[in-house]
C-alpha cells in the first residue's frame, strides 16, 4: 500500500510527551492537562482552555530512580510515567486528573500530588508551579447510582478544580463543545478504523494504532487537521494486490501504547483489526450521546461507564458480558483469532487473560493466543515465536474448516 | 558448686528457665526437632505456668474443640467435610500447634490472655466451617436444606456488619476467612495446593497471593456448595477485583458486588456507600426474601460498639504502661478476626476473661514481657505463614510488637441514633477495610505511622514488605526517605502473604537477626533462636 | 464404705494413670508427632488422590443473571 501521507508525522509526535502540538497549544495559552485511564474523561479535559494528554512514556526502557520509589514489582508502564515524570518529561502539565483505577498508576499519580502533610515530604515531581493533581474515585459499577456519583464526582473534581485553577469555562454550552468536538475526532477515527473490516483491509493495525494514539496525546483542535486529511486519504487508498498476511486478530488486553507492539504482531503475519485494550479505540471513540435537556455531566458519566469494557467492573452480569462483546468485535471486524495481551503485573488483566483464554475458545469458537508483556517489549524473540506458532495454528484451523 | 547447680534446677523446676543467655537461660531453639520443628518435648515453664499450659490451654483447648463440633452440627458433619475438603484436614487438627508457635515462651498472665485469644478464633472457626457443612449440599446428595436457604457467602474481606438486620434468620460465613485466610496461620502448606492451582490455568505468579489461593480453592473445586447468593467487593485490590470474576464462573450463583471506594476521605464517596449498602440489603431481601430489621441491625452494632471500646482500653494500656498481657500475635489477629467477622458472643466472652487479667495486670503492676528491649510498631500487612514472628523476636531479640496496623483499621464506633448516622458510620466503616485504609488505600494514610508510632510510644517500627502487593510496593522509596529523614529505626520484612516459598521463615529471621546485630549492635536474648531450620514445620 | 473407698481410690488411680499419659502426651508432644508423621500424610494423601471435577468445565452462561440495579 501506499504511505499514509502524515504516518511519519504522526510517528514523530509519539517520540514524546511534550511534542510539538502540545507545545503549540501551550504557546496559545492552553493548559495541558495529563490522565492515564479511559476512566478519566478526555471530553471533560479538552474544554476551552485546555487540552487533554494521555501519558505515555516511550522509549523508556529502564526506570531505575522509579524503582527505587516504587519497587520493580510494579507494573512496567506506571514505573515508566514515574521515571519520565522525574526526568522532567511531564513539566509542561499544569494538572493531572487522576484516578485509583489501577493501583499502579494511582501510586504514580499519588507521587505527582502535593499533599502539604507533616508526615509525608511531597516530592514536586512535576517542576511547575501551576501544577496540580486532583483525585476523582470511579465506580465499579454501572448502575444509576454509579452514574450518579461519578458525574458527582466529575463536577467536584474535575470540572470544579479545573475552572478554580485556571478559570476554565465549565458551563454545559462549553461541555457540549468539547463532546461536538471529541465526536468530530471519534468520527474520523471510526471511520479511518472501519476500513479494517474490508477483507483486505486498506490499513494496518499498526498504522491506526498510530493514528489513534495521536488522538490521544495531541490537542484535539491541532490533530483534527490531520485526522481529517488522513481520512480523506484513506477513501483512495488501495490495498496490496496480494494480502500482506494471513489471517485477522483481535488484540486485546491492558496498557498498551507501543505502535511496534502491533508492528511485531502484524510481522508474524497476523493483521491487527481491532485494538480492544486501554488506550485503543473500541472504548474511546464511541460518540458520545448529549440528548437535550440532560444533565451534559451525566450524560459523559453514563456513556464513560457504559461503554467501558474494562476488567475492573464487578456487575455480574457485566463480568460476563464483556467477553461475549469480543467475540463479537471478532465478528464484527471478521478477525479469525484474538491474541490476549497482559501487562506484567497488570492484575485485572492477568485474570481476565486466564478466563478469556478458555472462554473464547471454548465457548465462542474462537483461537486465542495468551501472552504476557512489558511495557516496552526488549523480549520480542519470545513474543515472535509465540505469534508466528499461533498465525500457523490459526492457518491450520481454516484449513481443517475449508476456508 | 553442685549445691548451687541442685538450688538452680530447682528454682528452674519451680519457676522455669529464665530467659536470658546470661541468665542461664532456655534456649528455646534447644527444644525443636530439626527441620519439622516439633518439639522434642513441649517447653518446661515452671510449675504453675506448665500445668496451666496443659490443662487450661492444652487439654482445655483439644476438649472444646470436640465440644465446639459436637454441639454445633455434630461429628458426623465434620467428618463429612474433613474428608472432603483439604483445607479442613489438612489443617485444623494440628491446631494447638498453631498455639504453641504464637504462645512459645510466654509465661503468666501473657501466656493466659494470649491464649484467650486462640481459643475464641478457634471456636469461631469450627462455626463457621461447620455451618458451611451441615448447609454444604456437596455433602448431602446435592440436596439444598434448610441451613443452605439461611447461609449467605461473602467475600472474606465484605465486612460481616452488613448483615446484622437478619441476625438469627441468615448466617453469614465469609467463603475464604476458613478455607484459606486461616489455614494459612495454622498450616501453611495447605495453602500451597491452592496457589499451584489457580497458576496451573495460566494466572502468573506476580498478582497478590493472597488473591491467587482465594481463586485457587474454586479451581481445586474445594469450596463446599452452602448458599443460594453471593456477595462480593473490590477488597483490597486489583487482583480481589478479578478474583471476584474467577469465582463467579466457578460458583455461578446470583453474586452482588459492594463496591468499597478508595478515596474515603471524601464524604461525596461516603454518601455513594451508602447508596450501595442500601442497594445490597434489597438483593439481600430479593434473594431471601426476609425483610430488613432496624432492631437488629441496632442491637447487634451496640454489641459490637461494646467491643470497640473494650479495644480501646486495651490499646490505653498498650500504650502508656509495660503492663499490657496480650502478645504481638494474638493481639494481631483476634482483632482482624473480630472486626472483620463483626459481633458474635465468643468475642464478649473473651473479652470478660481478658478484662480480668488486663485489670490484674494494671492494679497489680505485672509486666508480662520484662525483657522488652524495643516497642515496636508493624506496619503493614503481615506475613500469614509466619505471624508468630513477633513471639520469635520478643524471645530472641526482646522486641515487643505493641501493636500493628491491622488491629488499628477499624479504629470507631458506630452510631445507632438514627438511620442516617448508622448508614454513614457504616460506610465509613466498610471502607475501612482490611489493607484498604493504610495499604493500598490514599498514600497518606499509610503514612500515619508516625502518629501511632508515638501514640503507642514504640521505637521501632517492623516494616512488612508485600512483595506483591502493588499498593504497599509503590511507596517503598518513600518510606526509605521517610524513615532515614526522621532517624527511625526499621527493619523491613520481605514476605509473599500465605505463600512461604518466596521469602522462608528463616530468611525472615535472618534479615532480623542482621539489623539488630549489623545495625543496632545488640546481643540476642537467647542465641539459641538466632538460626535453626524450620524449613518443613506446619 | 470399703467398696466405696476402693472404686474412689481406683477411680483416682484412673484419673492419675489418665493424667499422666495425657501429660505425656503433652509434654513429648505426641499429639503433634503423630499428626505431623501419620495423620497429615495420610490425609495430604487421600486429598492428592480425590477425583475433582476440571473446573474449567465449568459453564459459563453470559446471560444467566440479571442486573442488580434497584434504583432503576
Amino acid at each position: 500500500m501506499k504511505d499514509l501521507k502524515h504516518l511519519i508525522y504522526f510517528e514523530n509526535l509519539l517520540q514524546e510527551a511534550n511534542n510539538e502540538l502540545v507545545q503549540q497549544a501551550k504557546k496559545d495559552g492552553l493548559r495541558a492537562i495529563g490522565y492515564t485511564c479511559y476512566f478519566m474523561p478526555e471530553v471533560l479535559l479538552d474544554l476551552p482552555g485546555c487540552f487533554s494528554v494521555r501519558l505515555r512514556a516511550p522509549r523508556c526502557t529502564s526506570p531505575d530512580i522509579a524503582t527505587y520509589y516504587m519497587s520493580a514489582r510494579v507494573c512496567h508502564y506506571a514505573r515508566s510515567l514515574m521515571e519520565r515524570a522525574l526526568e522532567g518529561g511531564f513539566n509542561f502539565l499544569d494538572a493531572q486528573m487522576a484516578t485509583e483505577t489501577c493501583t499502579a498508576t494511582c501510586r504514580f499519580q499519588e507521587h505527582l500530588q502535593q499533599k502539604h502533610l507533616d508526615s509525608v515530604d511531597d516530592m514536586r515531581i512535576i517542576d511547575n508551579d501551576d501544577f496540580f493533581c486532583e483525585f476523582s474515585d470511579v465506580p465499579f459499577k454501572n448502575n444509576e447510582i454509579s452514574y450518579e456519583h461519578y458525574a458527582t464526582q466529575l463536577r467536584a473534581h474535575v470540572l470544579q478544580p479545573l475552572h478554580d485553577h485556571f478559570g476554565i469555562d465549565i458551563s454545559d454550552e462549553a461541555i457540549r463543545k468539547a463532546v461536538e468536538q471529541q465526536n468530530e475526532v471519534s468520527r474520523l477515527i471510526n471511520e479511518i478504523g472501519d476500513y479494517r473490516k474490508l477483507d483486505n483491509p486498506t490499513i494496518t493495525g499498526y498504522e491506526f494504532h498510530v493514528i489513534q494514539l495521536c488522538s490521544l496525546v495531541c490537542p484535539k483542535y491541532l490533530i483534527l487537521p490531520y485526522l481529517r486529511e488522513t481520512a480523506e486519504e484513506m477513501k483512495t487508498r488501495e490495498p496490496d494486490m496480494k494480502k500482506e498476511f494471513r489471517c485477522k486478530v483481535v488484540l486485546a488486553g491492558s496498557e498498551n501504547d507501543d505502535p511496534d507492539f502491533t508492528k511485531l504482531v502484524e510481522s508474524c503475519g497476523a493483521r491487527v483489526v481491532v485494538d480492544r485494550y486501554c488506550y485503543g479505540a473500541v472504548e474511546s471513540r464511541q460518540i458520545i450521546d448529549l440528548p437535550e435537556g440532560v444533565d451534559p455531566v451525566y450524560a459523559i458519566a453514563k456513556h464513560y461507564l457504559h461503554s467501558s469494557n474494562c476488567p475492573r467492573f464487578m456487575p455480574q452480569d457485566e463480568m460476563r458480558a464483556r467477553k461475549k462483546r469480543i467475540a463479537e468485535l471478532a465478528k464484527e471486524y471478521h478477525a479469525d483469532g484474538v491474541i490476549i495481551a497482559s501487562n506484567k503485573f497488570c492484575e485485572y488483566w492477568s485474570y481476565e487473560r486466564v478466563i478469556d483464554t478458555v472462554i473464547l475458545k471454548r465457548d465462542f469458537g474462537l483461537p486465542v493466543c495468551s501472552i504476557e508483556k512489558e511495557y516496552i517489549n526488549t523480549a520480542s524473540g519470545q513474543l515472535r515465536t509465540r505469534f508466528q506458532a499461533f498465525v500457523e495454528s490459526v492457518e491450520i484451523k481454516k484449513i481443517q474448516e475449508g476456508k | 558448686m553442685a549445691k548451687m547447680s541442685i538450688s538452680k534446677a530447682l528454682k528452674d523446676f519451680w519457676y522455669g528457665k529464665p530467659h536470658t543467655a546470661e541468665e542461664g537461660g532456655r534456649r528455646l531453639g534447644d527444644l525443636h526437632e530439626d527441620k519439622t520443628h516439633l518439639y522434642k518435648h513441649r517447653e518446661w515453664r515452671g510449675v504453675a505456668d506448665t500445668m496451666y499450659y496443659f490443662y487450661n490451654i492444652w487439654l482445655y483447648n483439644y476438649i472444646f474443640m470436640v465440644k465446639d463440633i459436637m454441639v454445633m452440627h455434630g461429628p458426623i458433619t465434620f467428618a463429612k467435610g474433613l474428608w472432603r475438603y483439604r483445607w479442613v484436614g489438612q489443617t485444623y487438627l494440628p491446631v494447638l500447634h498453631w498455639f504453641d508457635r504464637g504462645l512459645e515462651g510466654m509465661r503468666g498472665e501473657a501466656m493466659k490472655a494470649s491464649a484467650w485469644h486462640y481459643r475464641a478464633m478457634v471456636s469461631t472457626t469450627i462455626r463457621q466451617f461447620q455451618r458451611m457443612f451441615a448447609a454444604d449440599t456437596r455433602l448431602h446428595g446435592g440436596k439444598q436444606n434448610d441451613l443452605y436457604k439461611h447461609t449467605i457467602a461473602h467475600n472474606e474481606t465484605v465486612w460481616g456488619g452488613v448483615f446484622y438486620p437478619w441476625d438469627g434468620e441468615i448466617t453469614n460465613v465469609p467463603l475464604e476467612m476458613i478455607p484459606y485466610f486461616v489455614t494459612c496461620h495454622v498450616n501453611s502448606h495447605t495453602v500451597l495446593n491452592y496457589i499451584d492451582a489457580v497458576q496451573s490455568i495460566g494466572l502468573p505468579g506476580d498478582p497478590c497471593p493472597m488473591c491467587q489461593a482465594e481463586s485457587g480453592i474454586f479451581v481445586l473445586d474445594d469450596v463446599p456448595d452452602y448458599a443460594p447468593a453471593v456477595i462480593t467487593c473490590n477488597e483490597a485490590c486489583d487482583a480481589s477485583v478479578s478474583t471476584s470474576t474467577l469465582q463467579d464462573w466457578f460458583f455461578d450463583k446470583p453474586l452482588f458486588s459492594l463496591p468499597m471506594p478508595m478515596l474515603f476521605d471524601d464524604p461525596l464517596v461516603k454518601k455513594y456507600v451508602m447508596r450501595e449498602i442500601e442497594e445490597l440489603w434489597k438483593f439481600v431481601e430479593q434473594q431471601y426474601g426476609i425483610p430488613f430489621s432496624w432492631e437488629k441491625l441496632t442491637k447487634k452494632l451496640e454489641l459490637q460498639n461494646e467491643l470497640q471500646r473494650f479495644e480501646w482500653e486495651k490499646w490505653e494500656v498498650a500504650a502508656k504502661s509495660d503492663y499490657y498481657p496480650v502478645n504481638g500475635v494474638a493481639q494481631a489477629l483476634y482483632r482482624i478476626y473480630q472486626t472483620q467477622y463483626g459481633d458474635w458472643e465468643i468475642w464478649h466472652v473473651t473479652d470478660k476473661k481478658v478484662r480480668k487479667i488486663l485489670e490484674k495486670c494494671v492494679s497489680k503492676k505485672i509486666n508480662s514481657f520484662p525483657q522488652t528491649r524495643h516497642r515496636v510498631i508493624a506496619w503493614s500487612c503481615a506475613p500469614l505463614y509466619y505471624s508468630n514472628w513477633c513471639t520469635w523476636a520478643y524471645n530472641c531479640w526482646g522486641l515487643n510488637v505493641i501493636i500493628n496496623m491491622d488491629s488499628l483499621m477499624f479504629d470507631m464506633e458506630i452510631r445507632t441514633d438514627s438511620y442516617e448516622h448508622t448508614l454513614e458510620d457504616m460506610a465509613q466503616y466498610h471502607m475501612w477495610a482490611p489493607m484498604r485504609r493504610m495499604a493500598v488505600g490514599g498514600m497518606h494514610h499509610m503514612f500515619e505511622l508516625w502518629d501511632y508510632m508515638k501514640r503507642f510510644n514504640c521505637d521501632m517500627v517492623a516494616m512488612y514488605d508485600q512483595l506483591q502487593c502493588k499498593g504497599v510496593q509503590g511507596l517503598h522509596g518513600l518510606f526509605e526517605d521517610e524513615f532515614r529523614k526522621r532517624d527511625i529505626k526499621a527493619f523491613w520484612i520481605p514476605h509473599a502473604l500465605p505463600d512461604s516459598r518466596t521469602v522462608s521463615r528463616a530468611e525472615i529471621r535472618r534479615l532480623i537477626n542482621d539489623y539488630m546485630s549489623t545495625v543496632m549492635h545488640e546481643e540476642p536474648l537467647d542465641p539459641s533462636l538466632l538460626d535453626f531450620d524450620d524449613s518443613m514445620t506446619w | 464404705m470399703n467398696k466405696i473407698c476402693k472404686f474412689f481410690v481406683k477411680l483416682l488411680g484412673i484419673l492419675f494413670v489418665v493424667n499422666a499419659a495425657l501429660f505425656a502426651v503433652f509434654f513429648f508432644d505426641l499429639d503433634g508427632k503423630l499428626l505431623f508423621n501419620v495423620v497429615e500424610p495420610f490425609l495430604k494423601k487421600h486429598y492428592d488422590n480425590m477425583e475433582r471435577k476440571d473446573t474449567l468445565k465449568a459453564p459459563y452462561e453470559i446471560d444467566k443473571f440479571p442486573k442488580y440495579d434497584f434504583n432503576s
